[in-house]
């Protein structure tokens, strides 16, 4: 069985209840073939809920899901043999190598012709290829949960939050790996938190807040359709600087490393603000000024989300 | 079933715990260290009598070699009491539980007797003991006999009644050699049943179940996996408690193909129990304490330790629905009595239990979450 139009994954009114609680309402979606998917929403939003049932580990309450052009409650085993997943909070055999782990997973799909060196290659695991499980750093599980998800050369790869916990460094690591499966003309079906991760590699993100989708699309498209300001950034600026752009109807705000961010709607507005400044005899040591970034769209969407706390990353405007 | 899928479960499992030397050495040492402790027990009772605290207030000829019979005819380690002290306050002091007293004038009552045939003539002998000794009721049966025995002698007409002992077996059997089937039994049970509860909800927390989900492993691939896991495990643990018992005891028994088919049975039995209870715990500490209510009542009710003839009737019947007797009875009856009947009949009834419990094991597994 092949996908329906072009499109490898088919979510029509889905949704998930546990009790009382609607965890993912009625959403629907289509993914093409060939495109890093991106479904980006603070914790407790409905990410790894809508992925688990789509990749088969969780049934739903409602609606129907379409993947590679069967019903995912429907075909289970012939869809889990054409797929990849790299499941939330991925785990393995503690005592188990790297090695022996892929050649393990190789064996549940019936692969005769695993390209066991090839993935552990391309994950960059040369090194640890007979290191224990319980050996590798947060990083280097990551990217054996992603070998492992490559195991049976699949059609569609579901990534939930692969890089959540890692360290700046480990998580640059693994999105190199993600470039290269986007390379390789995989289908790609991601969940994160993370705004960057989602702007660096997904062709269509799709924003979830509260179980329900609430924008979609490229993130260029969502930067475009969502925004229609600037954002001006002052750098180590003197501490008069926040209540003079405040006394001219902005909104200025103090981001973690103590810059001072304004929304402006003109560059006309930076000029004033920028003229203020010097005529109060204050002072700045940079400036920048440049379009709002997916994050910013972000917090914008799920401002509610934001002010719970939930969402990683910080100083938008 | 894909056999590929079970043999790569099977390899993974077998060598995760030969690399995790501690689960591995205390695997093996559980049921090796129980046949070291009711071993050393049961060798000594083998061997030995009770100690039996005997004040003689009499301090003549006769009660002298009464109390000497008592050491030869009943077995008894002799320490004799000062004639002077109190009894009860010997027993408070020594912590002994029990002091025969021979009263005085003892052989004169006995003289009478003997050469005045004076029938009114008669001793008393008195047990002062300690009630909350659980062996003081053997003790006085013994010397209930012993005392019995003296009166038959002191008639002079030979005893109408007669016994003498026929065993069914062709060699004497020491009760060690009763006792380690069942051992093996019990300690096959308790492998499979924690082994497999606590390695599936291990699993499960860890998350690794979440991730065989996406695969095509099926559950009866894995749970066959489990079993063949848990049996080479058995299989080495068995191997082990038999070849301590023969080394440290000289136990020698039977072994054939049925003691293998009662281990593989017994696995089954108990790992399907497992699977059942891992679909209802979700938590690893959850998971120890149901499996040890299933075990604990098995293990002291089945026979495995000590005969169930010696519990009440309606605990005997009980006794008899658990599926750990059926695989006690019939590892005795093939390493013991070499009765390949009874055998066959043990395991046509706990083979049943197994195919059931199996079938349920499997239905009532689930890896996808959020049901």
């Amino acid at each position: 069985m092949t996908e329906k139009n072009g499109h490898t994954i088919e979510v029509e009114n889905l949704t998930k209840r546990y009790g009382d609680l609607v965890a993912v309402d009625d959403i629907s979606f289509t993914v093409s073939t060939g495109e890093v998917f991106a479904l980006l929403g603070p914790n407790g939003a409905g990410k790894t809920t809508t992925v688990e049932i789509i990749d088969t580990i969780r049934p739903p309450t409602s609606g129907r899901v379409f993947l590679l052009g069967m019903d995912v409650t429907k075909k289970k085993l012939d869809i889990v043999r054409r797929i990849g997943v790299l499941p939330q909070g991925f785990n393995s055999f503690d005592r188990i190598t790297v090695r022996e782990t892929l050649q393990y997973y190789s064996r549940l799909f019936s692969c005769r012709n695993s390209d066991i060196a090839g993935l552990i290659e391309l994950v960059n695991l040369e090194d640890k290829a007979n290191e224990q499980y319980k050996n590798l750093s947060g990083g280097l599980r990551q990217r054996l949960g992603i070998a492992i998800a490559l195991v049976n050369d699949p059609e569609v790869v579901f990534l939930d939050e692969p890089t959540t916990g890692l360290d700046p460094r480990a998580r640059r690591e693994v999105w190199e790996v993600l470039q290269g499966l986007k390379q390789e003309g995989k289908t790609v079906f991601l969940t994160t938190h993370y705004m960057e991760e989602a702007e660096l590699l997904a062709d269509t993100v799709a924003i979830i807040s509260k179980g329900t989708i609430i924008a979609m699309g490229s993130p260029s498209e969502l930067i475009e359709n969502n925004t229609n300001y600037l954002v001006l950034t002052l750098q180590s600026a003197d501490g008069i600087v926040m209540e003079i752009i405040r006394t001219m109807g902005f909104e200025p705000v103090l981001d973690n490393d103590k810059n001072i961010k304004t929304r402006v709607e003109h560059t006309d507005d930076v000029q004033k603000i920028l003229s203020a400044i010097k005529d109060a005899g204050a002072f700045y040591l940079g400036l920048d000024v440049r379009k709002p970034n997916l994050e910013e769209v972000f917090l914008k969407l799920t401002g509610a989300a934001f002010h719970d706390g939930h969402v990683v990353g910080g100083g938008a405007v | 079933m894909n056999l590929r899928v079970v043999g790569a479960n099977l390899y993974v499992k077998l060598l995760g715990v030969y690399r995790e030397k501690t689960t591995m050495f205390f695997t093996l040492a559980f049921p090796i260290i129980l046949i070291l402790v009711f071993g050393t027990i049961f060798m000594s009772q083998d061997n030995a009598g009770f100690h039996l605290c005997v004040q003689d207030l009499d301090q003549t000829k006769s009660s002298i070699e009464s109390v000497k019979e008592l050491e030869v005819n009943g077995k008894f380690k002799i320490t004799r009491v000062d004639p002077g002290i109190s009894a009860t306050q010997y027993i408070r002091v020594n912590k002994v539980n029990l002091v025969l007293v021979i009263p005085k004038g003892f052989e004169k009552s006995l003289l009478r007797r003997k050469f005045f045939n004076d029938y009114k003539s008669s001793v008393t002998i008195t047990y002062v003991y300690d009630p909350s000794s659980s062996s003081v009721p053997t003790k006085m049966e013994i010397l209930n006999g012993v005392l019995a025995g003296i009166n038959q002698e002191m008639t002079r007409i030979p005893p109408f009644v007669r016994s003498v002992d026929k065993s069914i077996l062709t060699r004497k059997y020491r009760f060690i050699e009763y006792f380690i089937p069942g051992i093996i039994a019990m300690s096959v049970m308790t492998l499979s049943l924690f082994g497999t509860v606590n390695l599936n909800t291990e699993l499960r927390q860890k998350g690794i179940i979440r991730k065989l989900c996406t695969t095509p492993i099926t559950h009866t691939d894995w749970i066959l996996s489990d079993i063949l896991y848990q049996f080479t495990i058995a299989v080495v643990s068995t191997a082990a408690m038999l070849l301590v018992s023969y080394a440290v005891y000289d136990v020698k028994l039977h072994l054939d193909a049925w003691l293998l088919a009662f281990i593989l049975l017994d696995v089954f039995a108990f790992v399907g129990i497992g699977m059942i209870l891992t679909r209802f715990v979700k938590e690893a500490q959850s998971a120890a304490a149901a499996a040890n209510a299933i075990s604990f009542p098995m293990m002291f009710l089945s026979g495995s330790f000590f005969p169930i003839e010696l519990m009440p009737e309606f605990l005997q019947k009980f006794a008899k629905t658990l599926p750990l007797y059926y695989v006690n009875e019939g590892l005795r009856a093939a390493m013991v009595f070499e009765d390949n009947l009874a055998a066959l009949h043990d395991a046509a009834i706990i083979g049943v239990f197994a195919a059931v419990v199996f079938i349920l094991g499997v239905i009532a597994t689930r890896w996808e979450e959020g049901q």
